[in-house]
């Protein structure tokens, strides 16, 4: 993060509260297809939807809340690294422990 | 060692190898590191939670709705937290400390919830941190989350009081609203997780 006057590029003041509207509407989707999934049993469909929703907002929140879109490309890596790292250790023991085939099923 | 000096420098002098300040690599390298904390405490949960045979589980006491306010809450406070870094670079310190209370106040709104919503499984439902294993397992992620907010919100008026008491908050302490920014950001995208994962997807199971 870093300020506009220095950082042109950044997002305005305007774009600040678009972002926070549609972060609002994604949460609001997700609520939704929440109850909608209690009424039509959408199973694996609706869990991949959730992530996905989950996904979006994560990326506008540290793609332009944290500006790390217009960061230098190491602190990007850095970043990156820890996730992947993450996701992929534990991505491996909820497969070895059958959660993520449990979960898809 | 070679010295450059990154553009976007906060009018403080930044001579580092690596061109980026190091508190700011610092507080990316930790939040970084968080990613492997937060992910071990939402697969323990994960695990036990798809174990069959506990007297009760979280997700059949869940109040999505309630929940799902309180998410909304802590989205917005990254809102806040945003609009309080962008005062603090354009040097409008009225609004800086209106923004950064209101993150201190939509923080502490959600923690309020967090507490509710902990009193209302124990009280009501008699699921406590020794129940069972998946008991266990949501009270640690969900309350060191809610630590690393209280964290946040406690920044967050420290670095109000300085502003409010001690002077003005310059570009030098800019940096400093950054970090604390990046941290509150951060606090925020891990309940995002949280909130589909451990929330809606384990109790749509039910």
């Amino acid at each position: 993060m870093a300020s506009d006057s220095h950082h042109p590029q950044h997002p305005s003041i305007s774009q600040y509260w678009k972002i926070a509207g549609l972060l609002a509407v994604l949460t609001a989707i997700e609520v939704s297809l929440f109850y909608i999934d209690d009424a039509l049993e959408l199973g694996a469909l609706n869990v991949a939807m959730l992530l996905i929703l989950a996904a979006l907002k994560f990326v506008i929140v540290v793609g332009w809340y944290m500006h790390l879109r217009f960061e230098r490309p190491m602190l990007n890596r850095f970043f990156a690294a820890g996730f992947i790292l993450a996701l992929g250790l534990y991505g491996v023991v909820l497969a070895a422990m059958g959660i993520v085939a449990i979960r898809g099923s | 060692m070679a010295e450059a000096v990154h553009p976007e420098a906060h009018g403080h002098a930044e001579h580092e190898s690596t061109g980026v300040d190091s508190r700011k690599l610092g507080m990316w390298l930790f939040l970084s590191s968080e990613f492997l904390f937060f992910g071990a405490l939402i697969t323990n949960y994960l695990l036990y939670s798809n174990r069959t045979g506990f007297n009760i589980y979280p997700r059949e006491v869940y109040d999505i709705p309630f929940t799902s306010v309180s998410s909304f809450v802590l989205l917005m406070s990254s809102l806040t937290m945003v609009l309080a870094h962008n005062a603090v670079a354009r040097d409008d310190q009225p609004q800086a400390r209106t923004w950064l209370f209101a993150t201190a106040a939509l923080g502490s709104v959600f923690l309020a919830g967090q507490v509710f919503e902990f009193t209302e499984f124990i009280v009501h439902y008699d699921m406590k941190l020794t129940t069972n294993p998946v008991a266990s397992a949501f009270y640690v992620l969900t309350g060191f989350h809610g630590l690393h907010v209280a964290i946040g919100v406690f920044m967050l008026l420290s670095l109000w009081g300085i502003s409010r008491f001690k002077g003005r908050l310059s570009e030098e302490k800019g940096m400093n609203v950054e970090m604390v920014g990046l941290y509150w950001h951060f606090v925020d995208i891990i309940w995002i997780v949280i909130f589909t994962v451990v929330y809606l997807i384990d109790a749509a199971r039910v």
